[in-house]
């Protein structure tokens, strides 16, 4: 369900509390965070997601050309 | 399976490059899909569509055709050029519009693009694809928009 797995992302991503901003771009979502070192890799690739790109507070997490509905999933639980 | 596949169109005229050696590990990897990278040439120019399809996804700098089977292409106009905004990007279609491959979608200037500082190398993603069901075209050869740059399936 589309649903599960956003709150499954966001739940790895350290919660909406950690979220700062998170886009949807085609096949990833870039998300900019408060504290990136509490992003939980291992979750996120059990939710779907098939890599894990961490730049310091900006993540971006490859989840196919769903991304973009998975973003508005998403924006919906912040 | 037989036939000689979907023919996967140039979406820009430029250099045929490998997609490993695009500087994005999404698409040098091969994350969400197997393909070819093009390196534009300079100047002004539409991309075009890639295969015959609906636009289920356009965003100024990228959008995706879908075949009627479900088969999808993603063209990714240059590397991290979400930061752009759209700016010299123009669309020339609207998601959910269906396409004919070498039809204009996005006009775009890889100058510009380079001069804004990103590399405007254009993958092109069969989504989802097996690898070994891709004939691509040389690296190093050269290709107009509409031309056919690799297979799939088939």
């Amino acid at each position: 369900m589309a649903d599960e797995r956003a709150g499954r992302i966001l739940a790895a991503l350290g919660g909406a509390d950690n979220v700062v901003e998170i886009e949807g771009c085609i096949t990833r979502l870039r998300c900019e965070l408060e504290d990136g070192s509490v992003v939980d890799e291992a979750a996120l690739k059990q939710a779907g997601a098939h890599g894990v790109m961490k730049a310091g507070s900006v993540v971006q997490v490859v989840v196919g050309p769903e991304a973009d509905t998975i973003a508005e999933d998403i924006q919906d639980l912040l | 399976m037989t036939g000689a596949g979907r023919v996967v169109r140039s979406p820009v005229g430029g250099t045929v490059t490998a997609l490993a050696d695009v500087p994005d590990p999404v698409f040098s990897q091969a994350m969400v899909g197997p393909g070819i990278a093009v390196q534009p040439r300079g100047g002004h120019a539409d991309a075009v569509a890639p295969i015959d399809g609906t636009l289920t996804t356009v965003h100024a700098h990228a959008f995706v055709v879908a075949g009627d089977d479900g088969a999808a292409v993603l063209v990714h106009l240059g590397i991290d050029t979400v930061k752009q905004h759209g700016e010299g990007f123009t669309l020339h279609v609207v998601k959910g519009e269906r396409v004919r491959a070498g039809q204009p979608v996005v006009g775009w200037d890889p100058d510009a693009v380079l001069a804004a500082g990103y590399a405007p190398v254009v993958p092109v993603i069969a989504l989802d694809a097996q690898q070994e069901s891709l004939q691509p075209a040389p690296s190093g050869s050269p290709v107009e928009a509409g031309d056919e740059l690799f297979s799939w399936g088939g």
